[in-house]
């Protein structure tokens, strides 16, 4: 009795998460699909879902003319140097935030956390006429640096978390042995850390890979990244929805790559360190 | 009696230290947002049209934040916002904790489930309005015919091009995007509930519902107040699916603050408009993260 019991409930939970993974993952392979059939069967009602599938899509935005494949090159160099340039500032912060438990480093993690709930949009329209009166509007650098209000908040706290876990007394040892705190820094909690070194900034990487507000303003016809790039699509005329998909879809694998490779952190990146899985 | 032995003593490290090692991201970060900020500060309180000249026009005092006040566009973009980030996260929310309270059953396969739901929230929200653009079409989109064929017949412009739907499609989408981040999140709360707890409880006779009223619940709010936050922000600033899905549409339908700004400043360059706005949103999200910090987290342990 019991088991049978048990049976329908397992059976009734294996239901409900194939519903919940038809519900959440359709409608991305929906869009996959978008891209590889012949774009007459797009709109057809009812939908069709056998068809003979094609790469033409692929072939004309990633390869040849390969329009989509320079915007994804300009959004790798763009998000590639922004997690770059934030290490050097991101790591000192977070290790000092981590060991020196200070009021005001209290309020400078706030201040970070709150940095990343802050509206992008209110920064756009300034940074947009700044960088054309220096002259930077159009160039990789411009992005690069308005990413860092987003990279570096998020990877000082994000690696922050991952310090935390060095213990204490393994440093103390080798400062009563006389070593200076950035040798210890260097030498010790650095080496440890590497594997959130590696996750913090894997995850950074998405962060400004998805970003569109900045590229959005700043970007030219020559810088301009993936999502931005796509997003030209929609300005001619008669959409050309098998382009759009597949370059969407480029968009989409490099941060669906990351999180199933990092899965055990996801937990961790999503909530910037604030939960551990 | 003796005391415990006093820990061995550490050298002391130069109590500058600390600031300097913090210094150079704060100074890089107070540049990069005071830039803006006093840019649009000034700015505010005065008349400038980009298309009409390099630098701001004339001094108005403050009658850029009157014009903003009363401007239809504005008053309808905050109940849209609002509505959109209250209802957006509540929905998320619930459905997301119902989802992850269906994952903790521990049955062979789950992992690999979490680990391909949680594929929504890994794309950009850009990304996913291009998705739903296109289901969404109102000739063809598969939205309307899924809904049409439950008896439920989309409007004749299409679920985007409705006044009655189009707020609403901008929140389904965002609900498909971010319902699994929810549940995963909570899901990882739900892991940390102790086991013997639970056990005990379910011995001394409680139900289902009230384990996880009385003790997963309770257990897991932390994690619940931080998501709720970073979440409901995310959403009061939605920008991204506007644009890409109805350009805040049709009428002031589904205008959001984000998308009302950005229309202001980088489509009309009414700058001045745009500063007073920029200001205007800066302090109702500081007002509301402030109010929320002090009542959820104040009595937060660091």
């Amino acid at each position: 009795m019991r088991n049978r019991a048990s049976t329908a409930r397992t059976v009734l939970i294996y239901g409900a998460l194939s519903a919940l993974l038809v519900l959440f993952i359709g409608p991305m392979l929906w869009f996959f699909l978008l891209a590889i059939r012949p774009p007459a069967t797009a709109f057809a009602i009812p939908p069709v879902l056998t068809f003979e599938p094609t790469l033409k899509a692929f072939r004309h935005t990633l390869v040849d003319p390969g329009a989509n494949a320079a915007q994804a090159w300009n959004s790798l160099i763009v998000s590639g140097s922004a997690i770059l340039l934030n290490l050097p500032f991101a790591v000192p912060a977070a290790y000092a935030l981590s060991r020196f438990r200070t009021k005001a480093g209290k309020y400078v993690m706030l201040w970070y956390l709150g940095l990343l709930m802050a509206p992008p949009v209110a920064f756009l329209i300034p940074y947009f006429i700044l960088m054309t009166r220096i002259g930077l509007s159009g160039t990789y650098l411009s992005m690069v640096l308005v990413l860092q209000t987003l990279t570096v908040p998020f990877s000082v706290w994000l690696l922050k978390s991952f310090i935390d876990e060095v213990p204490k007394e393994l440093e103390d040892a080798a400062r009563v042995d006389g070593a200076a705190w950035h040798v210890v820094m260097v030498r010790i909690v650095l080496p440890l850390v590497r594997p959130g070194l590696i996750v913090t900034s894997m995850f950074a990487f998405v962060f400004a890979w998805n970003n569109a507000a900045f590229p959005l303003v700043l970007s030219s016809q020559s810088t301009a990244t993936l999502p931005i790039g796509t997003l030209g699509y929609f300005a001619t005329s008669g959409v050309s929805w098998s382009f759009i998909a597949a370059a969407a879809v480029a968009a989409m694998l490099p941060p669906m790559a990351i999180f199933l490779l990092l899965d055990k952190y996801v937990v961790r990146g999503l909530t910037f360190g604030a939960i551990k899985e | 009696m003796a005391g415990p032995p006093p820990p061995p003593k550490r050298p002391a490290v130069a109590t500058w230290l600390p600031y300097a090692l913090v210094a150079p991201s704060v100074v890089l970060l107070v540049g990069l947002i005071a830039y803006p900020l006093v840019f649009a500060l000034r700015n505010s309180f005065y008349f400038w049209n980009l298309q009409m000249s390099p630098e701001p026009m004339f001094y108005v005092g403050l009658a850029n934040y009157a014009m903003v006040l009363e401007s239809p566009e504005f008053i309808a973009s905050i109940s849209n916002t609002i509505l959109l980030s209250v209802g957006g996260t509540a929905i998320e929310f619930v459905l997301g904790l119902a989802i992850a309270l269906l994952l903790s059953n521990q049955l062979k396969g789950m992992n690999v489930a979490r680990a391909i739901l949680i594929m929504p929230t890994t794309i950009a929200p850009i990304v996913a309005g291009f998705l739903f653009r296109y289901l969404y079409d109102p000739s063809g989109g598969i939205a309307g015919w899924l809904l049409g064929s439950i008896g439920l017949d989309p409007p004749a412009e299409g679920l985007l091009g409705s006044t009655r739907t189009s707020l609403l499609s901008i929140m389904f989408a965002d609900i498909w995007q971010w319902t699994p981040f929810f549940a995963i999140v909570l899901y990882a709360g739900l892991l940390s509930v102790p086991q013997n707890l639970v056990e005990a409880a379910r011995l001394d006779g409680a139900s289902h519902w009230t384990i996880f009223r009385r003790i997963k619940l309770p257990l897991i709010m932390h994690t619940a107040l931080i998501v709720i936050l970073l979440r409901f922000m995310q959403l009061f600033n939605t920008f991204d699916l506007v644009l890409v899905l109805t350009r805040g549409g049709p009428g002031t339908s589904s205008r959001t603050l984000g998308y009302t700004l950005y229309q202001q400043g980088l489509i009309d360059f009414n700058i001045g408009m745009a500063s007073a706005m920029t200001w205007l949103i800066v302090i109702m999200v500081n007002a509301i993260v402030g109010l929320y910090v002090f009542f959820a987290f104040r009595n937060w342990d660091w």
